[in-house]
């Protein structure tokens, strides 16, 4: 029950007991939320207007001081928060106005305080002498009601006094369903009025039930395939190239995802606006891929179905984890059509602690992914990151020019030229595909017809509920 | 007697001894360092890459950097002194989340159980009494059906019968009895079924020995010699299966919990196995391993009380 040590966003995306001082819009462009208004001072300081007018769920007014508090601690509790505050301290100068002053040059600060999970704002008041948060005091349109320790189920009623508006629901009820089976079977029998993920085959048949409605909905996570640049075959370019073209996304879409999903480009969905729109897909092209594959010196010459150079067959490992059902079927689809171009691929199914450590031994190939590509919604969150030759998730990526790119645009205080940077990063990305990206996530929402105004979060990393829905029986 | 009892309880120390450790170096050595595990079910999500800076951090609030043995040793001294210290992810005492979950668990084994031999025993009697009939060829083709047929899937069908179609029971959760139905039967229907097949096969086995004969020629009741003369010998080796059944379903019967979204124990240490929260892993292995002896223990014991032949000294 404390917002600080999650990862989920649970109080803040699904409960909506705490938010955040900044919001974002569907083209990830950021707005106002706790925080009116906010400003660069200087290199290294920020000055944010808070709202008047926010009450905290047990009637007292936010203030900077509770602010303050509340970025410190989240800070302090969670060792994924300083790389992205780079904090230095906070400053409050009036109750409704902090300063804050990061360690080093930081542009994206107002982005990370977006994030949703942990960096939720809460009284001072809700935290126990052990420094433990049993029952969230947040500013959101619903107010912690209960939790059952042993169930995990848990109950918010709505906040009378939300700032943002009238909030439409009385009561909602989270009840935490692994199976997906169940959670539809449930969905069905009216036990639940709302669900997420029911399994992929069932959409259909589940939607055609009266009463119940299942949508599909885009959210910023991408699955995507990247190599071990370190080491042949995938060091060299055109073989990735060929992979590229060589792996038909679209048939993967209808036959493996049942339709969830869209073919992917670039790395970002094409409304953000830090996309580059003009980005030349790698539509589906075996002979394309065969080609390239000749290009790079490999080519069948004993006749076996797959392609060799130096008398050695070109056989990949293609390694993914389970966490995401979705992943082994789309690997071995991909395995299956890359055959076709003369690939010869091994798909290993591994734990995701597994997964690391051979990535950390070098002995892999290829691997096949799923993740969050705006967390923090800044280009600069994946773009440094797998792409910046020191980036911690670089596979082996380096070219001097997108580092420069990287660093210029991190410095540069014109949002124009920033954008722009980040868009020729990406079109450099996709020409040297050290990642290709497969499908844009789709959430998949079942619910009951009479639950009206839901409208779905482009921005949450899975997904949000929200203030607007009602229940119209 | 006395001799063996305490042979039985330094044997089933030794037990969970060796369980016990043997579960901490194999959370130890599965790759997928512990560390970063953690974070990925903290603070990070799944496919993020957590710096060396956090790892450090997470290695050295919980040492560890030690030698397995001294984590280990560390471990057993604390819970030889009663604490199983904390969950890494929940950040509860271990005992406390243990606690919390058990009930469920006991719960929902006893009344598996119970449904198991309510059912079992007495349709067993009957196809032995009705060897190579109708009934009992029936009533073992369904139990051949409850012993392949996997627990998620009569679980699913089970809850698009009674909970979708009909309306009586509902899909999942905790609560009522109303709750426990569905997965109580799940549960119960490999048991119900091997039951069943014990029980037959030692009835007929008992009905061919000369005593039963002595019996029905002394002109007692039929009924009376099925109860009172020959099931309570052909129970014998069903007791056996029965104890293992139960410590089974003690230990958590993880398909059937994550379906009907019941808080017992064995999601809580799949959970805690996936997540290397190594702490609550001991602590639920200690729980299961420390039941399943237990039982065995006094599912012996009850043989000398059914089979007076047995004796241990």
């Amino acid at each position: 029950m404390d917002p600080a040590q999650e990862s989920g966003g649970l109080l803040a995306d699904k409960a909506q007991i705490v938010e955040t001082l900044v919001g974002v819009n569907p083209d990830m462009s950021l707005k106002p939320k706790l925080a009116e208004s906010w400003k660069q001072l200087d290199d290294k300081t920020w000055e944010f207007k808070l709202r008047d007018n926010v009450y905290f769920h047990d009637g007292s007014k936010m203030t900077a001081e509770d602010v303050k508090f509340s970025l410190e601690r989240a800070n302090k509790l969670n060792t994924r928060i300083p790389s992205l505050l780079k904090l230095d301290s906070i400053e409050v100068v009036d109750p409704l106005t902090i300063k804050i002053h990061t360690s080093e040059p930081n542009y994206v600060l107002p982005a990370a305080l977006h994030f949703a999970a942990p960096l939720g704002i809460i009284s001072p008041k809700c935290v126990n002498n052990n420094g433990e948060i049993t029952a969230p005091i947040g500013t959101g349109p619903f107010s912690f009601e209960s939790y059952d320790e042993k169930t995990h189920v848990m109950s918010v009623i709505k906040n009378d006094k939300w700032w943002g508006g009238k909030v439409l629901l009385d009561k909602i009820i989270i009840k935490p369903i692994t199976d997906p089976n169940t959670r539809a079977l449930s969905l069905e029998n009216g036990e639940v009025d709302f669900t997420v993920d029911v399994p992929y085959n069932e959409i259909e048949s589940l939607n055609k039930t009266s009463g119940i409605t299942v949508d599909k909905f885009e959210n910023s996570r991408i699955t995507y395939m990247y190599f071990n640049l370190k080491k042949a075959p995938f060091d060299d370019v055109k073989v990735r190239q060929a992979i590229a073209y060589g792996i038909d996304r679209k048939s993967i879409v209808k036959y493996i995802l049942f339709g969830v999903g869209t073919p992917a480009v670039g790395i970002y969905r094409p409304d953000f606006y830090w996309t580059e729109k003009d980005l030349k897909a790698y539509d589906f092209d075996a002979q394309k891929a065969k080609d390239l594959l000749e290009e790079a010196g490999w080519s069948d010459t004993n006749g076996n179905g797959i392609v060799d150079k130096n008398g050695k067959d070109l056989e990949v490992s293609l390694i993914t984890s389970p966490n995401r059902p979705s992943l082994p079927p789309m690997a071995e689809a991909i395995a299956g059509q890359l055959k076709e171009i003369g690939i010869g691929v091994n798909v290993e199914i591994l734990e995701s602690g597994v997964v690391s450590d051979r990535q950390k031994s070098g002995e892999w190939d290829a691997a096949l992914s799923a993740i969050s590509v705006a967390m923090v919604p800044d280009a600069s969150y994946v773009l440094d990151g797998y792409f910046k030759s020191d980036g911690i998730n670089n596979k082996g990526y380096a070219n001097p020019n997108v580092d420069e790119l990287l660093k210029d645009a991190a410095n540069s205080k014109d949002e124009k030229e920033r954008i722009s940077k980040y868009k020729e990063v990406q079109k450099i990305i996709l020409e040297e595909v050290p990642i290709i990206p497969m499908t844009y996530y789709q959430m998949v929402v079942a619910k009951k017809d009479y639950v009206k105004g839901y409208e779905f979060d482009y921005t949450s990393h899975d997904y949000t509920l929200t203030p607007e829905t009602y229940i119209e029986k | 007697m006395f001799h063996y009892l305490l042979k039985r309880l330094a044997f089933m120390g030794l037990t969970i001894l060796a369980v016990s450790g043997l579960t901490f170096f194999l959370m130890n050595i599965i790759p997928g360092g512990t560390a970063e595990l953690i974070l990925k079910h903290t603070v990070l999500e799944l496919e993020e890459i957590p710096t060396s800076e956090q790892i450090a951090e997470i290695s050295s609030q919980y040492n560890l950097h030690d030698p397995l043995y001294i984590q280990f040793g560390r471990w057993l001294a604390d819970a030889l002194h009663g604490d199983l210290g904390s969950s890494y992810i929940l950040k509860k005492p271990v005992t406390y989340l243990l606690l919390l979950r058990l009930p469920a668990t006991i719960y929902l084994a006893l009344a598996s159980m119970t449904i198991a031999i309510a059912l079992g025993v007495p349709l067993g009697v009957i196809c032995a009494v009705k060897e190579n009939k109708f009934t009992d060829y029936l009533l073992r083709i369904v139990t051949l059906v409850g012993v392949s047929m996997p627990g998620f899937w009569l679980a699913l069908l089970l809850i698009l019968l009674f909970s979708v179609t009909l309306k009586l029971v509902p899909v999942a959760g905790y609560g009522g009895i109303k709750y426990l139905i569905l997965p109580a039967i799940a549960l119960s229907m490999h048991t119900m079924a091997v039951t069943l097949r014990m029980v037959r096969t030692g009835m007929l086995e008992v009905m061919n020995q000369p005593y039963i004969a002595f019996a029905t020629s002394k002109g007692l009741p039929p009924r009376y010699i099925i109860i009172k003369h020959a099931l309570k010998n052909a129970l014998l080796p069903t007791l056996t299966v029965l104890g293992l059944s139960l410590g089974y379903m003690l230990g958590g019967a993880v398909v059937i919990e994550t379906i009907f979204a019941w808080p017992g124990v064995g999601s809580l240490l799949v959970d805690a196995i996936t997540a290397r929260d190594i702490p609550l892993v001991q602590g639920c292995v200690l729980t299961i391993v420390g039941i399943f002896v237990t039982i065995n223990l006094f599912v012996d014991l009850i043989y000398t009380y059914v089979d007076p032949r047995i004796r241990y000294g």
